[in-house]
């Protein structure tokens, strides 16, 4: 079960959320790399992948009270289509009005302001953003959004081995249930 | 000489809708409602099976996910003429009724009361004082002064810190702001308590659905909810007692606290029960199937025109002609290739941008009509039109809201003032009251049918050759939703969603009459041309989710509203 279900499994733990809209073009990002890290390697308990989707108004629900939360989703941002932008909590916080983070909906930074209010801000908060290329209706990663699904799938990585995380290698590898793509 | 004003986006959170209002000496006359994106399910799906339409729908919006499932099973369901066992219906309505539930609270208290509730106000709110008003109203124990003062305390820390934070938006000290520092302080512990209750409505969907925001146990003809009342990892009675509980908190939080909010609301700021009727033409479909072939029910359905109880018809199942014939969808002031009105499964979508033309075409969103009619869908039609046709919750829940609001208001309130902004709020509270106690309801009919022995969840669906037809409706906690499908040799050859937002947010048809929240603006008072609140109020009343209307998801949400003075 995942969050929103119950109770966690072991508090205090960490998830990694992928957020947006499998619908609409480059916004798949985070639920498609949600989908390729399960498929290609195994976590331990303590690891909670979620695919989010754009949860809305319940988005503070999927990231309050981890000791770490690890957020992938597109992002807004100077550069170009398909290139990877790291973003601390801290930092959305601080410029909450005008938001960093995402072009869809859930509100990255209204949700932060909204657990900071209420109690429940996560330890560490860590966007691993992409920039897209394309947002619109319509199915499927453009390239170099695609192709930058291994460059934030090593952030990802990096990130776990700082909180002292080891996750091992699918050999081989599942196929990814990126259903959208199909 | 007139002014006006624009404010882009609406939603606190959701949505992407931009509303012009044109201003003339403090009294709004003319308004555009205006869809700012494309999002062509009905492309995505041609060609796809219809089996898996649903989980594809419900990525559609990611508010409305389990509603847009429910409907597109629905639909396909209708075109192959099937029924599903009793336990999916029991099931579906479980989960229809737990989402409505958190759906409307979290809608109030977290989108909806700040237009209201001055946060700021309560700083200066007497914590005792606070405690014994809220004690009179009801016998919640978050009512408690020690709850008054951690409140306080935690509010004033916030505002020690130099930030408001996700109320740095708000309209506070605005002239239309009008509560006691007490009602704001226990309407700012409501806020966080509905967080707690957000979390358990959430949990029953979740543990019914598999997962959340997307649900995965429907199926077209039933549910993949294996009942196995001794088996760890099926529907037990473990899950279901976890499900029942979780459903009487939010009851409670419902009775004890939404309802007494609400009606002080009403009551407070009576003046608000005159504006805002706009559209008083109601459309609500049947919902809570009680049999395999949803012709009988626990919520009613029908049509209202020009608010007239004797207009009052009745949609009688999920078949019904009455509502299958009679819906179309314009696009004459639309962003649409062309300048048609058709039946949802004869359309085509052929999107054609073009700039603001409030002239022409100026919205995304289609118009949809009934009998060539603009509908207001939502809470309020789902209330009146169960009030005209003696549904005993509904009356009951009303009669007690306006009661209670009239003794606030110290006159009286009849069920007249439900057309009106702030009756959408009364309305939707009283939804919710009917709601939860259905869902208990509903939860009591699900344990005794699998008590009795039955466990079927599932019909498996076959695909004849050749077209097939169907339509699936539910009503969502925003209004009336629509599902319609046209199936070709067992794949999909065009499928139509008419969603609530749309009936609601739709801008004027080919006959130039202007849908629902363009209506409710006109004649409305704005008393500070540069901070627009009562424009907010009226079109938050209708609990704008443009996600679903212009089906898109493409918000920035960096500015709460963006509002321009020209």
């Amino acid at each position: 079960m995942t969050l929103g279900g119950p109770a966690k499994a072991v508090p205090g733990d960490i998830a990694i959320l992928g957020l947006g809209n499998v619908l609409m073009g480059d916004d798949a990002f985070g639920p498609s790399l949600i989908k390729l890290l399960e498929a290609r390697y195994r976590f331990p308990d303590e690891v909670e992948l979620i695919d989010g989707g754009t949860p809305g108004h319940d988005l503070p629900l999927y990231m309050e009270g981890w000791r770490a939360l690890i957020v992938v989703d597109a992002v807004k941002a100077a550069g170009a289509g398909g290139e990877v932008r790291l973003v601390r909590g801290e930092e959305i916080l601080k410029r909450s009005h005008s938001a960093v983070v995402s072009p869809h909906e859930p509100g990255l930074a209204e949700a932060l302001l909204k657990l900071r209010f209420a109690g429940g801000l996560p330890g560490e908060v860590l966007v691993v953003g992409v920039i897209p290329l394309r947002i619109g209706s319509g199915m499927g990663l453009s390239t170099p959004v695609r192709n930058a699904l291994p460059a934030a799938e090593a952030e990802i990585l990096r990130v776990l081995g700082r909180l002292g995380v080891a996750v091992r290698e699918r050999i081989p590898p599942l196929r990814p249930e990126t259903w959208w793509e199909a | 000489m007139s002014k006006k004003i624009t404010i882009d986006p609406i939603t606190r959170i959701e949505g992407h809708l931009r509303i012009d209002v044109e201003v003339d000496e403090g009294i709004v006359s003319d308004a555009w409602s205006v869809g700012t994106m494309w999002r062509g399910i009905e492309v995505i799906l041609k060609g796809r099976d219809p089996r898996e339409a649903w989980v594809f729908t419900q990525r559609i919006c990611g508010v409305c996910t389990t509603v847009h499932a429910i409907a597109s099973v629905r639909a396909v369901e209708n075109a192959l003429g099937m029924e599903v066992p009793k336990n999916a219906q029991y099931i579906r309505n479980l989960l229809v009724a737990s989402h409505c539930l958190s759906d409307h609270i979290v809608h109030f208290y977290h989108l909806s009361a700040l237009d209201w509730v001055d946060v700021v106000s309560a700083l200066s709110a007497n914590p005792s004082k606070a405690a014994r008003l809220g004690e009179r109203l009801s016998p919640w124990p978050g009512n408690s002064r020690k709850e008054m003062e951690k409140v306080k305390r935690k509010l004033q820390e916030f505002v020690k810190g130099g930030q408001l934070g996700i109320f740095a938006n708000g309209y506070w000290g605005h002239p239309a702001m009008k509560l006691p520092p007490e009602v704001n302080l226990l309407a700012v512990a409501h806020y966080l308590q509905a967080l707690e209750i957000q979390r358990k409505g959430n949990q029953a969907v979740a543990i019914l659905g598999g997962k959340t925001p997307n649900i995965q146990n429907l199926a077209v003809g039933g549910v993949a909810n294996a009942i196995n009342l001794d088996n760890e990892t099926a529907l037990n009675m473990n899950k279901l007692y976890m499900i029942r509980d979780l459903l009487e908190e939010v009851v409670t939080f419902v009775r004890q606290v939404y309802i007494p909010d609400v009606c002080a609301i009403g009551g407070l700021y009576a003046d608000w029960l005159k504006y805002g009727a706009g559209v008083t033409n109601y459309l609500a479909v049947p919902d809570l199937p009680l049999d395999s072939a949803g012709t009988a029910f626990d919520l009613p359905g029908g049509t209202l025109f020009d608010g007239k109880p004797e207009t009052y018809r009745r949609i009688s199942s999920f078949q019904d002609p009455y509502f299958r014939e009679n819906v179309t969808e314009s696009i004459a002031r639309s962003y649409y290739d062309g300048d048609w009105r058709k039946h949802p499964w004869e359309e085509e979508t052929v999107p054609q941008h073009g700039e603001f033309d409030p002239d022409k075409k100026y919205s995304w969103v289609k118009s949809p009509r009934f009998q060539g009619r603009p509908m207001q869908v939502g809470p309020l039609a789902q209330v009146l039109i169960g009030y005209i046709s003696g549904h005993e919750p509904t009356k009951r829940w009303a009669d007690l809201a306006l009661r209670t609001a009239s003794d606030v208001a110290g006159s009286t309130l009849g069920p007249e003032v439900l057309h009106s902004t702030l009756g959408r709020h009364l309305a939707r509270a009283v939804r919710c009251a009917v709601m939860g106690e259905l869902a208990l309801k509903h939860w009591h009919l699900l344990v005794a049918n699998i008590g009795a022995g039955d466990t079927s969840i599932f019909v498996k669906p076959t695909f004849p050759a050749g077209e097939q037809r169907g339509f699936g409706v539910h009503e969502a906690p925003r209004g009336t939703l629509s599902h319609w499908v046209v199936i070709r040799d067992g794949k999909i050859a065009n499928y139509q969603a008419v969603v609530p937002s749309t009936w609601n947010a739709g801008p004027r048809d080919g006959e130039g009459r202007p849908g629902p929240y363009e209506a409710s603006l006109v004649g409305n008072p704005v008393a500070d041309p540069a901070r627009p609140l009562e424009v907010l109020r009226t079109i938050h009343s209708f609990d704008p989710c443009l996600a679903c209307a212009i089906h898109t998801l493409d918000a920035s949400g960096k500015e709460l509203s963006r509002v321009k003075v020209s």
